[in-house]
């Protein structure tokens, strides 16, 4: 019993859940797609990784064949991420999945992947065109079968147990360009192992910081094992010129055969060669630790200044951009702020991309925008820079303006202007007030107040309205009316009076029983008197004094009078009677007097049948 | 005879109050006068300091927070100017000079304003007080037809007097949502000038908007030196207590 009690608020509250719960749950935003190499420059047979990712949805599906002549394009599988945030919109959850493909290139040239259309949810998106760079394959890096592009050979040491790369993409760039640049350090798998982490020497240019990309991996090189440790970065020449990159050093531990002969004579007590703490007195251990420092060839990057005649909202962006613009909300009062979301995605050096520009800043006010860049890579150069700015307008506008964004396309080698489209919104409400504003009408009718000029208005800021000089009421309270102990204790007046109302409608339904009371009384009486009458059985005294009595009821149940005050000249008037009927109830009055006051029937013995049915013929017909 | 002396006091002791009660109305009058003198002739700060006197006295007025606000905004201290025109408002929704002022005050401040909710939009054609009054009297005009219904079981009395109990009660609920809402009692100023609302109660949390002096925010809570307040778009922050009042007394 008790269960089936808590089951039904339980089933209850369940419903109440399921049913809030997708207002909760909001989707983040719409999908969008996106598409990253991992390298825009490599050399042929060097492995590229394409990303394509899906934003804000889980039920993409992959294109499984990408062709394109000269590169060996195949799917291998993708991930799925899901994010789940509180803000102010409330819950928002969003699924990224990203599909990963690996990109071998064939031969040497640029290639062009084509857009691919992703199907998310009966939509079809395309992800943009993606160049790709691949350069001759440079055979003879230390012999391991390995493009250099630069030309930065590597540089081996220690018998070729370990050996470092330095690989730089590009052979000229511009000033303030991000140039991906790897290293690669190589280390015979059973003979050397990796001490220190590389360092790039070098000078005009910034470089970010080295970042290892992935696990170290064990490569055939020469029919040799090695294990190969792959370090990411980019760099950015702060001048035009051309510079010198590298070498990369990096230190190895390696282990070399130990001597075995000594030339200073051992301690014949130390009949272990104990005073060498990495000696080996049993012969067991042939070979001992050494750490050396392994060098790449350095590599040469020619800088080139940009070009003249950039737009004037150029900030020295340098890539590959796509801009997107958003805002929020779109119906406001003048005044309101509105949130202009603006995102700048690609590839390029992002330390540079600043918020794009508001291209007709009139009648708007303008906020310093806050910014969150969010990278696809592993050094930052590709990804988004997310922009959002405050904007308020001061009067009615149909749409907030375009916002621009330009940068410096190093593959064409021109500047690229961005402009968003209008976006409509809605604002309401009147101009917010500018420096001279107009004092509005009403101001000048206010009945009671006594107006006085500004004094020394001249000064800034001279536009509001006067001083007032009359204090014009008692004392306010900030304090709603309902919640004061006056506006409480004046509802006791209605109360009051309502209270009076009651007890008079009390009173008079207690009245209007009374009455009906006596009416109810009186009644009976008139029919217990005339069944009386009807019997025929009583004497004449008592008959008379019954008839007279009935006749007296019957005109207080009429008149609404007391029987008791009823004569026959009273009930001949009530009942408007002729003159016929006027004489008989006075006749019957007299008789019943008569007998009442006599003491004796005084002659009359008994009452004629006739008579009798007289009488009750004149009472019957007493109607008022 | 001692019932009689009692009375004697009584009556001096009520005299005593109201003559001390005249006496300090006539007071403020007379500061409330000299403050507009001294506005007048430019002494702005002064004009201030005599008006903040009023203040704290506890007289207020509509017109002194106006003027007040005229003070401060002649100083070019916004914020304080906005509070000041925001609390004549309070007092008067119709006050006339008022909004013009506020406007302009803004204007300059570049300040934010927390968008009306629904039932103050509602409530902006009448005044908290008119709206008390009415639900009242439709209260009060309910109750008798409610009377009258159980004496004379007439059934258009009963449902005349459940349209006003529900009109009543309409009215109600949009007064106690009009004060529980944006701009109701936790309403609230930013007095200072670079003040972030911040993520946490912390000077080096992450910003989550810059609020102009004079921005309007409501006060959800209080955490030592630190209020939590619901900001104009819909935002939310911890900002320092220092650098907000709230615009009721």
């Amino acid at each position: 019993m008790s269960n089936q009690k808590l089951q039904l608020p339980l089933r209850l509250l369940l419903g109440a859940i399921a049913g809030f719960l997708p207002f909760l749950s909001v989707r983040a935003e719409s999908p969008k797609v996106t598409a990253v190499l991992s390298n825009s420059q490599v050399a042929v047979d060097q492995v590229v990784r394409l990303d394509i990712r899906v934003v804000g949805a889980s039920d993409a599906r992959p294109p499984q064949n990408i062709a394109t002549d000269g590169l060996d394009i195949h799917y291998t599988g993708q991930a799925q991420e899901s994010h789940i945030t509180f803000g102010t919109g409330g819950m928002q959850s969003s699924t990224d999945v990203t599909f990963t493909y690996t990109i071998l290139p064939l031969k040497s040239g640029t290639f062009k992947i084509p857009p691919q259309t992703i199907q998310v949810g009966g939509h079809s998106f395309q992800t943009p065109e993606l160049q790709l760079n691949v350069v001759g394959s440079n055979a003879g890096t230390a012999g391991q079968g390995r493009g250099n592009p630069n030309g930065s050979t590597a540089h081996t040491s220690g018998a070729k147990v370990a050996f470092a790369e330095l690989i730089v993409t590009k052979k000229s760039a511009y000033v303030g360009e991000m140039v991906p640049v790897e290293v690669r350090l190589g280390f015979y798998s059973q003979t050397a192992r990796p001490a220190d982490g590389p360092e790039i020497t070098g000078r005009g240019f910034t470089m970010q910081k080295l970042q290892q990309s992935e696990q170290p991996r064990l490569e055939n090189i020469n029919g040799k094992p090695y294990e190969v440790l792959t370090f990411k970065t980019a760099i950015a020449a702060a001048r035009p010129g051309k510079f010198e990159i590298g070498p990369v050093q990096a230190g190895a531990i390696v282990a070399v055969p130990r001597r075995q002969s000594s030339s200073r004579g051992r301690s014949p007590f130390d009949i272990f060669n104990m005073d060498d703490p990495f000696a080996d007195p049993f012969g067991v251990f042939g070979q001992q630790q050494q750490k050396i420092t392994i060098k790449s060839e350095p590599a040469t990057l020619e800088v080139k200044p940009l070009p003249p005649n950039a737009p004037s909202d150029f900030s020295g962006a340098i890539g590959n951009f796509t801009m997107n613009v958003e805002a929020s909300p779109k119906s406001v009062q003048t005044g309101d702020p509105i949130t202009v979301t603006a995102t700048v995605a690609g590839r390029g050096n992002f330390d540079r991309v600043t918020a794009p520009t508001l291209q007709d800043d009139g009648g708007w006010h303008k906020y310093p925008p806050s910014s969150k860049f969010k990278q696809d890579d592993d050094v930052g150069i590709s990804g988004s820079k997310t922009f959002e700015t405050v904007l308020s307008p001061n009067e009615k506008k149909q749409a907030i303006p375009a916002f621009g964004f330009s940068f410096f396309d190093p593959l064409t080698e021109k500047y690229v202007s961005l402009r968003s489209d209008a976006i409509p919104i809605k604002v309401e409400g009147g101009r917010v007030a500018a420096a001279s504003a107009p004092a509005p009408a009403k101001n000048t009718a206010a009945p009671t107040a006594t107006a006085t000029a500004a004094p020394q208005a001249s000064a800034t800021p001279s536009d509001i309205l006067y001083q007032l000089n009359d204090r014009l009421k008692a004392a306010e309270s900030f304090t709603p009316l309902y919640l004061r102990g006056t506006f409480w204790l004046a509802q006791l007046i209605p109360l009051l009076a309502l209270l009076g109302f009651g007890s008079w409608k009390i009173r008079q339904a207690h009245l209007q029983n009374k009455e009906a009371l006596r009416t109810a009384t009186l009644q009976q009486e008139a029919a217990e008197l005339m069944r009386k009458l009807r019997r025929d059985q009583s004497a004449p005294r008592e008959y008379y004094a019954d008839a007279s009595r009935a006749v007296q009821v019957k005109t207080a149940l009429a008149a609404n009078s007391d029987p008791n005050g009823v004569d026959a000249e009273v009930a001949a008037r009530t009942f408007r009677l002729d003159e016929k009927a006027q004489t008989r109830l006075r006749q019957l009055f007299e008789r019943s007097d008569e007998a009442r006051y006599s003491g004796s029937s005084n002659g009359f013995d008994g009452i004629p049948t006739e008579e009798r049915r007289e009488i009750l013929d004149l009472i019957d017909h007493l109607q008022a | 005879m001692k019932f009689g002396t009692h009375l004697i006091h009584r009556c001096v002791l009520l005299a005593g109050i109201l003559a001390l009660a005249t006496s300090a109305l006539a007071d403020s009058d007379a500061q409330f006068t000299r403050a507009n003198q001294e506005y007048g002739e430019g002494e702005f700060k002064e004009a201030i300091g005599d008006y903040e006197t009023i203040v704290h006295s506890g007289t207020w007025t509509a017109a002194l927070f106006y003027n007040l606000g005229n003070a401060y905004f002649r100083t070019r201290d916004f914020g304080r100017a906005i509070l000041n025109y925001e609390r004549a408002l309070a007092l008067e929704p119709n006050h006339p000079e008022t909004p013009a002022n506020l406007r302009v005050a803004r204007d300059e401040a570049r300040a934010l304003e927390l968008l009306p909710d629904w039932p103050q939009r509602f409530l902006r054609f009448t005044t908290s007080t008119q709206a008390t009054v009415m639900a009242a009297i439709l209260f009060w005009i309910g109750a008798f037809l409610l009377a009258a219904y159980l004496f004379s079981r007439r059934r258009r009395l009963i449902a005349l007097a459940l349209c006003l109990f529900v009109a009543a009660a309409l009215l109600i609920y949009v007064m106690m949502a009009s004060e529980n809402g944006k701009k109701g009692r936790s309403l609230a100023v930013v007095l200072d000038g670079d003040v972030q609302a911040r993520l946490a109660t912390a000077d080096t949390a992450a910003a989550v908007l810059a609020l102009p002096p004079g921005t309007e925010i409501r006060v959800e809570q209080q955490r030592g030196d630190w209020v939590y307040a619901d900001l104009p778009n819909n935002l939310r922050g911890w900002i320092p207590a220092k650098s907000v009042e709230r615009v009721r007394l």
